[in-house]
């Protein structure tokens, strides 16, 4: 567990009471790191079933992109930098998986963890609500720096507005499971606070 | 006294007249419901008596059916299976003695984000594959090798949009180029003079990748525009994309002609090279 500093501390307690005066559930320490472990299993099984599944779980052309929403929760709860790490090794696999769009989506994920980061540790963070936009708001970012990034490999992608199309589809989907995901933890933590 | 005369008179007048005294109607009536019921106890305690001797010899054999029908069920099982992957594996044979360099491999994922039309095979340059080669299953043709790692190679179908492959319009031997729509395949740059019909067979032209008269499809939608320079046509691929398991890969005949040129595998063109005698490209 990292060992938070007492100046981190009083920042997050600075804006909780800036922004959400009087909340009596406002946490006053930041959440715990995750462990890598986690995010390691995590990841495998995303990018396992994506590579196995992907064509099946399409629909208009977008699939979820569980790498995306992993990446953003992982930089939302660790800071930039730590996104940027984990963006630029998840995206690494995907390169591998996908075989033909070289670094593309090495830098376009690094990219995307990059920006999630700047959310942590911010009142945005805490607002859940402000998370699902947030995973749609991301997953264009990435869509858009991996056709940046394809066209600066010399092997753009052959019709960019059917591209655009699929990324839009894809960021709704993504949203839709984040908001699903946001409301299943919710959930959980309701029935472990029952018990 | 009156109750003994009264039985002894109705028994004489009874046996006098020939027919059963009331007495023994009503006592046979009731005892033959009693023998019933005393006979019924008596079979089931027998018969419950047997059971119970019979028990330990029933339960053993119970286990031994049991275990005999789990064993039964997964040599079922096992057998469905190896009667599923028949048909596959004699495709996958007769595509090899059809080409007999080719390089069977099993699907084994997809492109994990979706945004090409591409599959993973369980084969790559240990096994002989190169970037450029061809990829055909038993139904026609795939797609082509565009990445290769030492054991996968991905694989560029001919339903992405980046794919490009000569094709032939095989009544008529009208050339073309067929590209995708991610879905379908579109035949491009066919003749204005060419008299396609739906339901026309598309195989390919000879290229780098591919050998001439891979079956590609059938036209499903004809696009014919006044006054453009070329027509085009929707082809329904003839392979099964969304059920497709194992395919065979074909060396490309640059690996075997050597120094006939190096294989890109970025370029997304298979360049035809099929003589102009066994097409028509227009007028």
């Amino acid at each position: 567990m990292r060992v938070r500093s007492e100046e981190d501390i009083a920042r997050t307690r600075a804006f909780w009471a800036a922004n959400k005066p009087g909340d009596a559930s406002a946490p006053v320490v930041p959440p715990d790191p995750v462990p890598w472990w986690y995010v390691a299993g995590a990841l495998a099984a995303a990018l396992i079933g994506q590579a196995a599944l992907a064509p099946f779980a399409s629909f208009r052309g977008g699939t979820v992109s569980f790498v995306t929403l992993l990446v953003a929760w992982y930089a939302v709860r660790n800071g930039s930098l730590r996104g940027l790490t984990f963006g630029l090794i998840a995206g690494s696999c995907e390169d591998a998986l996908a075989g033909s769009t070289g670094v593309a989506w090495t830098f376009a994920t690094g990219i995307a963890g990059l920006a999630a980061g700047r959310l942590a540790r911010t009142w945005l963070a805490d607002t859940k609500l402000a998370l699902v936009p947030g995973a749609a708001a991301v997953t264009l970012l990435r869509d858009g720096a991996f056709a940046v990034f394809m066209q600066a490999q010399n092997t753009p992608l052959a019709l960019p507005l059917n591209h655009l199309h699929a990324a839009l589809w894809q960021s709704l989907l993504d949203a839709l499971v984040a908001f699903a995901a946001l409301r299943m933890g919710d959930f959980g933590g309701r029935l472990a606070h029952r018990r | 006294m009156i109750v003994t005369a009264v039985v002894g008179l109705v028994q004489l007048d009874a046996a006098k007249a020939g027919k059963p005294s009331v007495i023994a109607i009503s006592v046979g009536t009731a005892s033959l419901l009693f023998q019933t019921a005393v006979a019924a106890t008596l079979g089931a305690l027998g018969s419950a008596g047997s059971d119970l001797v019979e028990l330990p010899r029933l339960a053993a054999q119970n286990a031994t059916l049991r275990e005999r029908n789990r064993t039964l069920l997964a040599e079922n099982l096992r057998l469905h299976e190896v009667l599923a992957s028949v048909p596959e594996a004699r495709a996958i044979e007769r595509e090899l003695d059809r080409e007999p360099g080719g390089i069977a491999a099993t699907v084994v994922g997809y492109d994990p984000e979706n945004v090409f039309r591409q599959i993973t095979i369980d084969r790559g340059s240990e096994a002989g594959v190169r970037g450029g080669d061809g990829v055909v299953s038993e139904d026609g043709v795939v797609g082509r090798v565009v990445a290769v790692l030492p054991f996968e190679s991905t694989v560029l179908l001919v339903t992405d949009f980046a794919s490009k492959v000569p094709a032939v319009v095989q009544q008529g031997r009208w050339w073309a180029i067929a590209t995708g729509t991610s879905g379908r395949v579109k035949l491009q740059y066919v003749s204005q003079d060419a008299k396609l019909r739906i339901g026309d067979a598309v195989v390919t032209g000879r290229g780098r990748s591919f050998p001439a008269g891979l079956r590609i499809g059938t036209i499903a939608r004809i696009d014919h525009p006044e006054g453009a320079l070329y027509q085009s046509a929707v082809v329904e691929p003839a392979v099964p994309f969304g059920r497709l398991a194992h395919v065979v890969v074909l060396p490309s005949r640059e690996a075997a002609e050597p120094g006939a040129g190096s294989g890109s595998t970025s370029d997304a063109l298979d360049v035809p090279d099929g003589s102009p005698a066994e097409t028509r490209s227009g007028p």
